[in-house]
């Protein structure tokens, strides 16, 4: 359900403006109304917007400083956020929060002076050697493409050679190079080049000692890369600086290692200090961002925002025990607001219906006002879902499944309610498995001997063939039973949409609304007395006939209630009561496909003990296929179902979430 | 012909709902890329056009139960 909303103003001296906002920042239970456009629209220009006080802007500037040192921290040190206590940062929050801001950013000084000092070493050793080990990287292809070159040069005692790196595509640099190279060495020069990967190409100058300086002088003035080795192996033959990288590149990962499993004694002492620190600046720069929201005058500051009703008690004690009669906090009945659109929206569920607000992921939350639809969600969602799967063995997988999602993801709100919705699926998904005897597709029909020789289900445990009612319900066997179940379920879950439709146009005092919605509801009731003389030889042609007589009713209330695009709708609305033979359609292919695989295995195995080990892969490949497509297409089509077949009967969005101003209190 | 007109009605409508898919999916990749939260209303957009197809697989599985009745 959606929380009832109370609008407060709150009114106190402005000299005592940032204690009440502390105070306010505590609760956490207000929604801040951004008040810039009304008084851009008042008359009264005494009021203005407020303004932070200027030797706070420049504690804004430190906070953000420290926020992005902290960062730079946690960045280095990696801590496991996801493993750590809520409560030891709640407590190192506590201790670093102050109200005084200069307080708080001392004690976040100090202790990023004890990181700092304990990790500068190690993290500028492990920052060097990463620099080292990915140049080392660069150099050693180079290194072994030249270095066949440079050992046959090397055996010439009066001949010197560089090495150069050039990108592939500027390769014809290399004969220009040699032309000129060759003028300054008079000719006694040569340019062997190999290719060391698809964008370079190493190449190795040779020439007469004599003009070693002239070379070098034309090649710092082109525009090329010489393959320059770290000092210490520069003065090397280059076999013997080839080992050496080598040698590097393999001993740098077990350094990094080291330094690693050092900094993990560092992350361990200051992680949750950092995660605090960072947490607490984020608080304290979002209480100094809200002050623009506020309004003043030259004596009174002016907050105004929401809060669920039950809070307005706790907010006024807080209030008026720190401050008495210096802060006035006034509850503007919603009632009179004239737009309900503005309101913010909080939900108010129990905790099973809760985890089916997932919904609102996708969607926006249901305008102020209206009916929450979240419990119509939870009911008829797994039921959708279960009806559309519908075989024990899925559902007991579905089930274990998303409970161990639900449970290890507990603190990820996301996974872990896909993981609850889906435990709950799996459930209605046995429920249905039970009432059509499916297991992993038609085993219990072959162990129980059910199936004739085609594979048709030819004997039931209640009733027979003939009968409308038997046990079990073949989906295969029993389709057009089950489309009629199926129109039958989304007649109801249509119904349910139009009648909280009703209840908003009610709710709204909007009689037009819920005589529309009262007519689109009569012409789907009208057509599936009339759908049911087709299906059902038994069923009075009278009763017919009133179905026909009240979807014209129908029509004419949808008329009156919307004009002719309500007429239209009501028809539509009976297209979109055949969408729901989805659950059948999507249910058989499912089925159908499990039988397949479970054709495929059977016969694979007749075929010795090679045959029964394919035949078990066969099983478990298709029948994982099954299972993975099982769980993604009715959750699609049960998600469109709702938002687009029921919800669009009688769903408003909100325009605004209830967000309140509140300290992440080292849980961020 | 039962089973030529089954095939018609399932393949005609599942190739309606390819185009249609083909068509919403590029366009959703296209608004996702700008707007990531609109991810959760491509899922269900993609999905509209799948209704052609599924009532195209009703249509033909009730014309082959026809072919069952007039046996």
């Amino acid at each position: 359900m959606i929380e009832k909303m109370a609008k407060v103003e709150i009114l106190g001296l402005k000299d005592i403006a940032l204690d009440a906002i502390d105070v306010i920042h505590d609760l956490g239970t207000l929604h801040i109304e951004d008040l810039t456009e009304r008084i851009g629209s008042m008359d009264n220009k005494r009021v203005s917007r407020m303004e932070m006080d200027p030797k706070f802007v420049e504690h804004e500037g430190t906070l953000n400083n420290l926020r992005a040192k902290v960062g730079d921290m946690i960045r280095e040190l990696q801590p496991n956020v996801d493993d750590m206590s809520a409560e030891n940062v709640a407590t190192e929050y506590k201790g670093i929060w102050s109200e005084n801001v200069e307080v708080m950013i001392s004690r976040i000084e100090s202790m990023l002076r004890d990181v700092e000092r304990d990790t500068r070493d190690t993290v500028e050793r492990k920052s060097d050697l990463l620099v080292e080990l990915s140049r080392l990287e660069k150099y050693a292809p180079i290194m072994g493409k030249v270095q066949p070159l440079a050992d046959r040069v090397a055996k010439m005692t009066d001949m010197a050679s560089i090495a150069l790196i050039i990108e592939r595509k500027y390769k014809a640099i290399l004969n220009y190079l040699n032309e000129e190279i060759s003028k300054i060495t008079e000719g006694e020069c040569e340019i062997i080049s190999s290719d060391v990967d698809d964008e370079s190409t190493a190449a190795l100058i040779v020439f007469n000692r004599r003009f070693l300086k002239q070379v070098h002088e034309f090649l710092a003035v082109q525009d090329v890369n010489q393959v320059r080795l770290p000092s210490d192996l520069s003065k090397k033959p280059i076999d013997e600086a080839v080992g050496e990288v080598r040698a590097r590149i393999a001993q740098i990962p077990s350094e990094i290692d080291e330094i690693d499993s050092k900094l993990v004694g560092v992350t361990d002492k200051y992680s949750v200090k950092l995660i605090a620190a960072r947490n607490a600046i984020h608080d304290r720069l979002e209480a100094m961002d809200v002050v623009p929201k506020f309004g003043q005058t030259d004596q009174v500051f002016i907050i105004s925002g929401w809060l669920p009703e039950p809070e307005v008690e706790p907010m006024d004690k807080a209030l008026t025990g720190k401050f008495g009669n210096k802060v006035i906090m006034t509850v503007v009945d919603i009632r009179e607001e004239e737009d309900s659109e503005g309101t913010p929206v909080a939900l108010h569920n129990s905790s099973f219906t809760r985890y089916f607000e997932i919904l609102y992921m996708l969607s926006k939350y249901p305008r102020y006002g209206t009916v929450d639809p979240t419990i119509v969600f939870a009911f008829f969602f797994p039921i959708l879902f279960g009806l559309m799967v519908g075989d024990i063995g899925y559902g007991i997988l579905i089930l274990v499944a998303g409970w161990i999602v639900h449970r290890k993801y507990i603190n990820k709100p996301f996974v872990s309610m896909i993981g609850f919705v889906l435990t709950v699926g799996g459930a209605w998904t046995i429920f249905f498995g039970i009432i059509y005897l499916e297991f992993f597709g038609d085993w219990i029909y072959r162990w129980l001997g059910l199936l004739n020789a085609d594979g048709e289900l030819d004997k039931y445990l209640l009733g027979t063939k003939n009968s409308i009612f038997k046990y079990p319900v073949d989906r295969i066997e029993g389709f057009t039973f089950m489309l009629a179940v199926c129109l039958i379920i989304g007649w109801i879950h249509m119904g349910v949409g139009l009648v909280i439709g009703i209840i908003n146009g009610r709710r709204e005092h909007n009689f037009k609304h819920a005589l529309e919605k009262g007519g689109i509801f009569a012409i789907l009731t009208g057509a599936m007395m009339i759908i049911a003389k087709f299906g059902m030889a038994w069923w009075p042609t009278w009763a017919a006939g009133v179905g026909g007589l009240l979807a014209l009713a129908g029509i004419v209330m949808a008329a009156k209630g919307a004009g002719f695009g309500g007429a239209i709708e009501g028809v539509v609305g009976m297209g979109n009561l055949f969408s729901y033979a989805r659950l059948i359609a999507i249910g058989l292919a499912s089925v159908i496909m499990a039988n397949v695989a479970n054709k495929l295995a059977i016969e694979q195995a007749k075929s010795g003990i090679i045959g029964v080990f394919v035949g078990v892969i066969v099983f478990i490949l298709l029948q994982t296929l099954n299972i993975v497509i099982g769980v993604f297409s009715p959750s699609i089509h049960a998600l469109r179902l709702h938002l687009v077949e029921s919800f669009g009967k009688f769903f408003e969005p909100a325009k605004v979430r209830y967000e309140p101003f509140k300290k992440t209190g080292g849980e961020e | 012909m039962i089973a030529f007109s089954a095939a018609i009605a399932i393949g005609l409508s599942a190739l309606a709902t390819g185009l249609a898919q083909s068509r919403i999916g590029a366009a959703m990749a296209g608004a996702i890329a700008e707007r990531p939260e609109l991810v959760g209303s491509a899922i269900i957009l993609v999905a509209i056009p799948e209704t052609m197809v599924i009532l195209g697989f009703v249509v033909a599985f009730l014309i082959t139960a026809l072919k069952t009745v007039t046996k």
